[in-house]
This record gives C-alpha cells, sequence and structure tokens, in this order.
C-alpha cells in the first residue's frame, strides 16, 4: 500500500526537468521533499496528479501498484489522490459549496451523470444533501473556517491562507489514500499554518493517509513531523534521511548540499 | 371597413371540433382569425392593414446592417400557415410529457396560460389574484373584455410596429395566439405569471403575441417559454410588447426551446415609464436559428432597465440578438449583460446599441457588455455600439470572446470530475450571473440541468 515513484523522467516543452525521480510513500507514512525554487518539485507534484503539459519520458508511478500513467487527472482523483495546490485555481460563478458537492460525489462513486436517468432530477445522481452539509459543516469546524465560505465562489477573491484552507477541506471531503501537499505553507502566516497543520494531522490520523509534503522551509515540519525527508535539487532526490536531515539543511541551507554533493563526486 | 368574411364558409371552430385546419398567410387567413374569436372591428381593420403593410414589404435584405451575418434565405419563407387547431381546453395534460417540465409546479406561481397551435388549451389564475382586477388571459378573449385598453397600447413601439419589417407585419396581421396582462395600478403581484407557447408537428406558423401593461406603481413577472416539435421546417414571427407605466416593476423571463426546425424572428419591447424599472432575463436554448430584436425604451427620468441574457446553442444551430438600450430622458439608468456559450458549429451574433439622446443628458447611465465561451468550432461575433448625443453622461460597454481555460479544467478534473462534469461546471459558472436573475429555484434547476445535459449528449 504505497504511492511509488520508480525512476520517473519529465520533459516540459522539450526540456527535461525531472531526472529520474524515485520515491516509495506507504500509505501512514510522511515524506519530506525539499528542495530549492526551480529544482523541479511542482513539476513532480502536477506530474503526479496527471496535468497535461508535462511529458513522461521514463520511469512509471504506481498507486497501490496500479500505474497512474494511463490515466486521465479525475480517475487519479478518484483511485485516491490528492493534490493541494499550490497556486489554487479561481472558478467565477462556481460556489464552494456546489463545487464540494460535485466533487465528493464524483470521488465516492455516486454515480455520474451519464448513468443518471433520462428524465431524473437535477442533481440527483450526487450525495444526499443534508448527508454531505452534515460532513462539510464537520470539516469547517476542524479547519475552524466560516460556513459563509461555501456560498463563495470557488477561490475566487479568496486570501492566500483561505485558499489553502479550501484546499485541506477538499481533502477532507475527498478521503484520499495518498496526498501531495505542494508548497501548502507558502502565504500562510503563523496561526493560520498551526490550523491548517493541525487539520492535516487530524485526517492523516483518520484516513492513515501517505503524504509527500513538498516544501521550501523546514518550518512546516514543526507542525507536520515527516518519517523521511528527502532533498531535490536539479530534477533528483539527492539525499535522503530522517527529520534531522530537515533541521540541518535549515540551519546550512542549500548550499550545503551542493558542496556535500560535489565533495561526493 | 373590411369585408366580413363568412362564417359558414370559413372552418367553424368550436370546442368539440378536432380535426385541425390551415390557411396559406393572407388576407383570407387574417379575415378567418378576426371571425374565429369574433374581434372589434378596429381589430379587423388592424389585420388587413397589416396585411396590405405585409404585401408591400421587401423581406429584410443581407446588405441590411441587422440582417448581414444571419442568412433569412434558410428560412422557410414559401410555406407559411396558420394552423386553426380544432381543439380548445383539451388541457395541460393533453400537452406532451416533454413539455410539462417547462411549468414550474402550480402553488408557486399566479396563473399558467398555455397554448398550442395558437389555441389556448389550458388558463389559470389564482382566485385572490383575479380579485384584485388583475387579467391574465389570452389575448384574444381580453380582446372581448378589455379591447379599448388593448387598442390604447397596440402596437405602437419603436420596433413593435406593423412596418417595423416584415415580419412585424406578418405577426400584425395575422397574429393567432397571444398573452394578455393586464396589472391595475398600485397590485403588487409577488408570484409569476407562467406562459408556454406550444407547437406540435402540425403547428405551422408561430404568431404569438404578448402585451403586458403594468399600470402606475404596480408589480408582475412574466415567465414565458416557448417549445415546438416540428418534423419539417416552420418559422415563427413573434411580438412581445411591455408597458411598464410611471413607478412600476416588471420582470419579464423570456425562454426559448424551439426544435431546430424552428426559425425565429422574436421583436420584443419594452416602454418605460418614469421610476419605472424593467428587468429582462432571456434565454436562448433552443431553434434552428434566431434572429431576436430586443429593445428598451427610457421614456422618462429615473426609468431603468436591467437587461440579461444567455444562449447555448450547440449543433449548427443559430442565434441573433440585437439589443437597443434607448435613453429619452435625463436620469435614466440602464445596463445589459449577455453571455452565451456555443458548442460544435454554432454561432452567435451579439449587435448591441446604446443610443442617449440631447434631451437624456444629465445622470444617465448605460452598460453592456456580452461574454462569449466557445467550445469546439463554433463562432461567436459581437458588435457593441454607443450613440451619445448628450453630455453628462455614463457609459461602457465590452465585448470579449474566449475559450474553456485549461487550468481550470486540470482543477476540477484534479479533484475528480469526470471532464464533461468538469466543463459543465465551468459553463454553468459562467452563466450563472444571468441564472441567478431567474425566479424560482425550479426554474433555475431546470435550465442548469439542461445545461449539464448538453455535456453528456
Amino acid at each position: 500500500m504505497a504511492l511509488e515513484i520508480r525512476d520517473l523522467h519529465v520533459a516540459v516543452d522539450g526540456k527535461e526537468i525531472l531526472k529520474g525521480v524515485s520515491l516509495n510513500v506507504e500509505r501512514g507514512s510522511t515524506h519530506a521533499l525539499m528542495g530549492p525554487n526551480g529544482s523541479g518539485k511542482s513539476t513532480l507534484s502536477y506530474t503526479l496528479m496527471g496535468h497535461p503539459k508535462y511529458l513522461i519520458t521514463q520511469g512509471d508511478a504506481l498507486i497501490d501498484g496500479v500505474s497512474l500513467l494511463e490515466m486521465t487527472p479525475d480517475q487519479r482523483a478518484r483511485a485516491g489522490l490528492f493534490l493541494a495546490m499550490q497556486y489554487p485555481v479561481a472558478i467565477s460563478g462556481v460556489s464552494l459549496y456546489s463545487f464540494l458537492h460535485a466533487a465528493t460525489s464524483a470521488v465516492r462513486g455516486f454515480g455520474d451523470r451519464s448513468a443518471r436517468p433520462a428524465r431524473g432530477r437535477f442533481n440527483a445522481h450526487l450525495m444526499p444533501m443534508r448527508e454531505f452539509r452534515k460532513e462539510v459543516n464537520g470539516k469547517l469546524d476542524l479547519l475552524e473556517m466560516d460556513p459563509v465560505f461555501l456560498r463563495r465562489y470557488l477561490n475566487e477573491g479568496f486570501s492566500g491562507g483561505e485558499k489553502k484552507r479550501a484546499e485541506i477541506l477538499q481533502m477532507a471531503l475527498l478521503k484520499p489514500k495518498f496526498s501531495v501537499l505542494d508548497e501548502t505553507d507558502s502565504g500562510l502566516d503563523i496561526d493560520a499554518l498551526r490550523i491548517v497543520s493541525k487539520g492535516i494531522n487530524a485526517l492523516q490520523d483518520e484516513l492513515n493517509m501517505g503524504l509527500l509534503v513538498i516544501t521550501h522551509y523546514q518550518r512546516i515540519l514543526n507542525y507536520i513531523h515527516p518519517d523521511v525527508v528527502h532533498i531535490f535539487v536539479d530534477g533528483r532526490v539527492v539525499k535522503t534521511g530522517d527529520a534531522k536531515l530537515a533541521e540541518i539543511l535549515e540551519e546550512q541551507g542549500y548550499e550545503w548540499v551542493r558542496q556535500e554533493l560535489a565533495l561526493g563526486d | 371597413m373590411a369585408e366580413r368574411y363568412n362564417t359558414t364558409s370559413m372552418p367553424s371552430i368550436s370546442t368539440t371540433t378536432v380535426e385541425a385546419l390551415s390557411l396559406p398567410v393572407g388576407a383570407e387567413a387574417a379575415g378567418a382569425i378576426a371571425d374565429l374569436h369574433d374581434e372589434p372591428d378596429w381589430m379587423r381593420e388592424a389585420r388587413l392593414d397589416a396585411w396590405a403593410t405585409y404585401a408591400a414589404m421587401e423581406f429584410p435584405r443581407k446588405d441590411e446592417e441587422a440582417w448581414r451575418r444571419t442568412e433569412l434565405s434558410r428560412y422557410p419563407l414559401d410555406d407559411m400557415r396558420v394552423v386553426f387547431s380544432g381543439t380548445e381546453l383539451n388541457g395541460i395534460e393533453n400537452l406532451p410529457p416533454c413539455w410539462n417540465y417547462t411549468l414550474a409546479p402550480a402553488n408557486l406561481v399566479s396563473g399558467v396560460l398555455v397554448h398550442c397551435n395558437g389555441a389556448r388549451t389550458h388558463a389559470t389564475m389564482r382566485p385572490e389574484i383575479a380579485d384584485q382586477g388583475v387579467v391574465f388571459a389570452d389575448l384574444h378573449r381580453a380582446l372581448r373584455t378589455h379591447g379599448d385598453l388593448i387598442r390604447r397600447y397596440w402596437m405602437k413601439g419603436t420596433t413593435t410596429r406593423p412596418d417595423f419589417n416584415k415580419f412585424t407585419a406578418l405577426n400584425a396581421a395575422l397574429w393567432h395566439g397571444g398573452t394578455f396582462i393586464h396589472v391595475p395600478a398600485g397590485v403588487n403581484i409577488a408570484r409569476p405569471f407562467q406562459s408556454l407557447i406550444s407547437y406540435d408537428a402540425d403547428g405551422g406558423t408561430g404568431l404569438h403575441h404578448t402585451l403586458v401593461v403594468a399600470e402606475a406603481g404596480s408589480r408582475v413577472t412574466l415567465i414565458q417559454d416557448r417549445v415546438s416539435q416540428d418534423l419539417r421546417s416552420a418559422v415563427n414571427a413573434e411580438i412581445v410588447e411591455i408597458y411598464a407605466e410611471a413607478g412600476a416593476r416588471v420582470r419579464y423571463i423570456s425562454l426559448q426551446h424551439w426544435g431546430h426546425h424552428r426559425y425565429s424572428v422574436s421583436v420584443q419591447e419594452a416602454q418605460v415609464a418614469q421610476n419605472a424599472n424593467m428587468v429582462w432575463v432571456t434565454g436562448s436554448m433552443g431553434g434552428g436559428m434566431t434572429k431576436e430584436f430586443l429593445r428598451t425604451n427610457l421614456n422618462a427620468t429615473q426609468a431603468r432597465s436591467t437587461m440579461a441574457g444567455f444562449s447555448f446553442p450547440y449543433d449548427h444551430q443559430h442565434v441573433d440578438q440585437s439589443t437597443y438600450q434607448h435613453h429619452k430622458a435625463p436620469n435614466t439608468y440602464s445596463d445589459l449583460l449577455f453571455r452565451n456559450v456555443l458548442r460544435d458549429r454554432a454561432q452567435t451574433v451579439f449587435y448591441g446599441m446604446i443610443r442617449i439622446e440631447t434631451e437624456a443628458g444629465g445622470g444617465t447611465e448605460g452598460y453592456q457588455e456580452n461574454n462569449n465561451l466557445l467550445l469546439d468550432d463554433a463562432r461567436a461575433r459581437a458588435i457593441p455600439g454607443l450613440e451619445i448625443i448628450a453630455n453628462d453622461v455614463r457609459c461602457g460597454h465590452g465585448a470579449t470572446v474566449s475559450r474553456i481555460d485549461p487550468e481550470e479544467l486540470f482543477y476540477l478534473q484534479a479533484r475528480g470530475l469526470p471532464r464533461p462534469d468538469a466543463e459543465s461546471l465551468i459553463v454553468q459558472g459562467f452563466i450563472r450571473p444571468i441564472i441567478e436573475r431567474v425566479p424560482l429555484a425550479h426554474m433555475r434547476d431546470r435550465l442548469e440541468e439542461e445545461i449539464a445535459e448538453r455535456f453528456w449528449r
């Protein structure tokens, strides 16, 4: 039961960005992936989720032994993968509530529209409203979010912190087996970081989630404690260790890693 | 005085007659309709005058601005017929079941009026609303009881007049089936009236005429929908006239679900008096080709109008909307927001005009926005226009044509929504600002469902 990444090579516009990434994130475990800007961290997260811009030239990515590569992004989500995005997209006119209702229903297998009876009621295929509403309210409490949020259009006019909370709210409802958190700590003040991290930890306990925390800074790792830390430079994992590695990195900076590597060569 | 037609030589219509008869458009048909409904002389004359106008006019030419982008030669103009349905009052239950969805539950509306093939098939109104002197009736019957009132308002608009074009002349001569609302001064009708115009396979040419008169300080909403089951191509030449007298508030929700064989020209105009407020919502989902002239005249100070519209053509559907916001007095306000979504090889044309007359200077504001969202090989054209002859006014207009943002699509798919559901959600979000203005959750849900269905065809 793992998210496995095997020797993944990815190119964007003909340029190789990931140069052979291998990771094995077991369910229930937390891996941190730390690297400087431009090292390809976001490329890895988008590639795992199936963004069409990224071309896999070699390698594989599997969820519980099943390859993700032939799956569309929605199939990957339904297979249990979640990506908390660094820059969530705003969609005007679509309320957070109706979006969450549609997405939760899709992921939980409430059937799609194509299977709906010809003259069935609109949304008849979705999760029952009352049940869903109750569950959402519980998750809003967990993330200390005001229910008025639900009436706002998806990410439109949300502050940085609100967007990140909304991402974790989605995670809470979609109940993934594995989550990739792409710079979830960026744009969060210390209070928001604490609330978001508390939410993530609670969800990991609840769902026995495997977590891949992608971050530039060590800060979030004070709240979400990693079992394994990988240092990621220039499209590769260059060093793997335990939580102490993150602390050394925080003290010494990425320059230290580069020097270590140069010495190692 | 026009010659009276001998009713015995003409289709004799009674509630027991079942066979449908049809006549080609012409003076004979005009007289037959007048006879059938025992219309007052002024209407009979108006019909025959209009027929003379029709006969003297040419069909619009392609080099006229309003017809430059809509191919009138595709309209089946050679085979226009007036159909006399033998049956009347045969009940809402006799409508094809697929049409019933257009009607909201009876407890949510003030009254329902259904026409099929130009004949009234169903009419209800809450007694407490009738008690306030409100008339919600088919126009033929209303002519007998409120003939003088109707005559005062009859076809005196800028576009809703017999000689505006050949189609308004045709309607003036041969209108057949009509919706009439009269709300006395100060009467406030909270729940909407609902009108359904329908044509079945024997339907013939659509010649419906709608007249709404909201007296001073009154308040009324009309939801009007249109459906047809045409086996062969048919023309629709329709007129809607709305009068919002001083301080009145009128909402007109105009929906269109014509079958794909129906080729329509619909001329709709509202006259807005001092301190009155006119709210339009227009939605075009059906029709082979649809040409709409939608006009608001702001005739006195503090008159306000909001025009909102959406269309979602697919396949080879064509929707052409000419809108006109005409400011004739100072301190008048109008805004317009039309949004179109196009699939397959569909086409839309939006030609919007704001005109502010010299005497309308001083505090007047007019705005207009047209946004188009394209999928597949569809094509949208937007031609906004401003004619401002006054000083001290505020105006703005804009038009956009865009496609679905792949990042939005990815975001929704990454949350487990299959691509058609993701597209549907984005499109619903795009049209939301219009749908929000439709009264009754039932109607909004129906429209959203219809939009979603187009992604699972």
